[in-house]
């Protein structure tokens, strides 16, 4: 295999490594607040704000990528406010990747979390409160750590799912390479060239990442010998 | 100990309803309220403690007045100040023994280092015979010992009421007399006034120095 | 006896007559156009079915060498057919060429960027400029060629947007999402309120289209008949209605 295909694949890591992390980081935020909420508070409507969160998951990635590109495009609704306002244009730059990764891959960290949160006995987090300390202090003291396990979890799939991210990326991020070609985007790009060789090096690259990820996840969630 | 109770709620489970309605008033040291599973018991004391705001009504302890629906005023728990036995004790699963115990001491975002120490929890392993135990965490602990962790944990800050719901219920018979005999002694050497749910009628017989029967939400009778 | 023959005859005749399906990949630029065309021949061909497959004319390729089903094959290059034919894909004596396009500089309507001529895509107030990838998309090689002849490809390739087909470029432009785009000809057509021509762009090589029967295409006959059709009269015609020239 050619050298000089080593540093382009190099690149397309690089980027789709950015891509993930930032994403699942945005992810894991408003999942785990948003997560807490619906398992703690009852309100009306509740199972329906849950249902729509989930949306992403099943609907197809293409879509999604219509919607966004509809939202944040330089015509769209929050698109043409954020180019009147702050003359930025998300479209094309790897912060739309972001996006687009981040919404395709939000309803694992937010079932991963919600489940994770049911799952820690109430009656502990009413002991701490008796105890004198604040909420904010209870879901960090008592919450969390019971919980972090399937926040963990949820997290780590939701980072392998940004990884391969393609068709809502493709539709408001384009493929610049360098910017925003990511890998999964790289390997579609090479194969409609017939360059066969460096889809081979890019499939290569992208399932030894995927399988690192893996591997952490089950060594950082380890089964059932845990603390009851 | 002065106190007062008078509160109503409604509670909804599905669609099976069951009406709170306690009024009550005592100035003894050692109230016990007894009756049977599901009279809505565990629901008063919570109340007490501020886990559970009830639909109307008063509540004052020692001349404090905790909740008043009329006049607006709800203390949050964190500021009530009552020490709370659960019946399964809710030992903090990931913390050991010296931090369990030493929850409360930290007011903040943190919890207590495993390696905590201090002259209350000193007192308090030592009091309960806890030290050879004191970095196993909860699941390691025999029954007995997990219940002196969660009365130390609830002591340490010195509460103005020790509020204890069927305490010895998951203690196997044997366990029990001797642990109502520590409870009964520890109690009269702090002088600190208790409030005891059971549907055990030997607990009545040991703590129950003013007992008031409690069935259906409702205080019954007076005894 | 012989009746029953002659039935069976009958019958057999029909089923080698009965519906066929002949698969078509097509660039992407001629979406419109042959669809048309495709009606136009199921039409005469009572019963026969034309199933068209478009996209960027590489990964067509790319498609059949790997064993996709298809019976014939038009490109928006000679490029992309001498690939095909490399790869010795196509039935020998088959590959003509059917028509001809022209290259134009497009931007949207409502577009602030000072565009007046092919030579204003160097100033740098034309942030976004869209062409197809020239590794897969024969506009993109078009495009290309033609800005280093004019030696403007080092100042628009930093700028470069590439569409993973021509009518991806086009949506760019429609949408407003950059400032420029190259396109054929014919694709504004499609979109006209909203992109404006800002100036045909001579290629270096003229634009043609070539159309050839794949050799392992499965239905073969159908095949050759779909592309004679092509150069037909009617089909000269139809194509002629969406603005491609003469081959």
């Amino acid at each position: 295999m050619d050298s000089v295909l080593f540093e382009p694949a190099w690149v397309a890591l690089r980027l789709s490594l950015k891509v993930a992390a930032w994403a699942t980081a945005l992810d894991l935020l408003l999942g785990v607040a948003l997560g807490y909420l619906l398992a703690r508070k009852r309100f009306p409507g509740r199972e329906l704000l849950d249902a729509i969160m989930t949306l992403p998951m099943v609907m197809p990635p293409t879509v999604l990528g219509y919607y966004l590109l509809v939202l944040i495009g330089r015509n769209g609704w929050l698109g043409s406010w954020l180019q009147k306002s702050f003359g930025i244009n998300l479209i094309f730059t790897w912060q739309a990747a972001v996006i687009a990764s981040a919404v395709v891959a939000f309803p694992l960290v937010l079932k991963g979390a919600r489940a994770a949160f049911e799952s820690v006995d109430q009656q502990l987090e009413q002991a701490a409160r008796v105890l004198g300390v604040s909420g904010f202090g209870i879901f960090l003291r008592v919450t969390l750590p019971l919980a972090w396990r399937g926040v963990l979890g949820g997290t780590l799939l939701a980072f392998a799912r940004a990884m391969g991210e393609f068709g809502a990326t493709l539709m408001v991020a384009g493929s610049i390479p360098g910017k925003t070609q990511t890998l999964s985007i790289a390997v579609y790009e090479a194969v409609q060239a017939g360059q066969d060789d460096h889809a081979n090096l890019l499939v290569i690259i992208t399932s030894v990442t995927c399988i690192v990820v893996l591997v952490l996840a089950n060594k950082l969630t380890p089964n059932r010998n845990q603390i009851q | 100990m002065h106190i007062k109770i008078d509160i109503r709620k409604t509670l909804r489970s599905g669609d099976r309803q069951f009406q709170l309605q306690v009024r009550l008033e005592s100035d003894s040291q050692r109230l016990v309220v007894f009756g049977p599973s599901g009279a809505g018991k565990s629901q008063m004391l919570k109340a007490v403690a501020g886990l559970m705001t009830p639909d109307e009504g008063r509540i004052e302890l020692s001349s404090r007045c905790l909740f008043d629906s009329a006049g607006g005023i709800n203390v949050p728990a964190q500021q009530r100040e009552v020490g709370y036995l659960f019946q399964d004790y809710a030992l903090f699963p990931h913390l050991n023994v010296r931090q369990n115990i030493s929850f409360g001491l930290e007011r903040g975002w943190f919890n207590p280092s495993a390696k905590a120490d201090g002259e209350s929890l000193r007192y308090w392993l030592d009091a309960f015979g806890l030290d050879a135990v004191s970095h196993q965490l909860p699941h390691q602990l025999s029954g007995g010992q997990r219940q002196r962790v969660a009365l130390a944990r609830a002591l340490i800050a010195y509460p103005r009421a020790l509020l204890l719901d069927e305490p010895f219920a998951a203690l196997d018979p044997a366990l029990r007399e001797r642990m109502r005999a520590e409870l009964d002694a520890l109690q009269r050497k702090l002088n600190i006034p208790m409030i005891l749910i059971t549907h055990d009628p030997d607990d009545v017989a040991a703590f129950g120095e003013h007992v008031l029967r409690m069935e259906e939400g409702m205080i019954a009778s007076v005894q | 006896m012989r009746n029953k023959f002659m039935a069976f005859l009958a019958l057999a005749a029909m089923g080698s007559a009965q519906a066929a399906e002949v698969t078509v990949s097509a660039a992407a630029s001629l979406t419109n156009a042959f669809k048309e065309i495709g009606a136009a021949f199921e039409k005469e061909h009572a019963g026969d079915k034309v199933l068209f497959n478009f996209a960027a004319s590489d990964p067509l390729v790319q498609q059949i060498a790997k064993g996709a089903p298809v019976d014939v094959f038009a490109s928006a290059d000679q490029d992309a057919m001498d690939k095909a034919d490399g790869m010795k894909l196509l039935q020998p004596g088959t590959r003509k060429n059917f028509a001809s396009n022209s290259l134009v500089l497009i931007a949207p309507q409502g577009g602030k960027a000072p565009l007046k001529a092919v030579p204003d895509v160097a100033n740098a107030a034309v942030a976004r400029i869209t062409l197809g990838n020239p590794a897969s998309v024969p506009v993109g090689r078009y495009t290309k060629a033609a800005l280093e002849h004019a030696k403007l490809w080092a100042a628009v390739e930093p700028k470069a947007i590439y569409g993973t087909s021509v009518r991806q470029c086009l949506d760019y432009v429609a949408r407003g999402e950059v400032d420029a785009g190259f396109v054929y000809a014919t694709d504004v057509a499609i979109v006209k309120d909203k992109v404006n021509v800002v100036a045909t762009v001579p290629t270096e090589t003229p634009v043609t289209y070539p159309i050839a029967v794949i050799a392992a295409g499965p239905q073969a006959a159908l095949g050759r008949q779909f592309a004679d059709y092509v150069h037909s009269p009617a089909g000269q015609a139809i194509l002629a209605k969406y603005g491609f020239g003469r081959p």
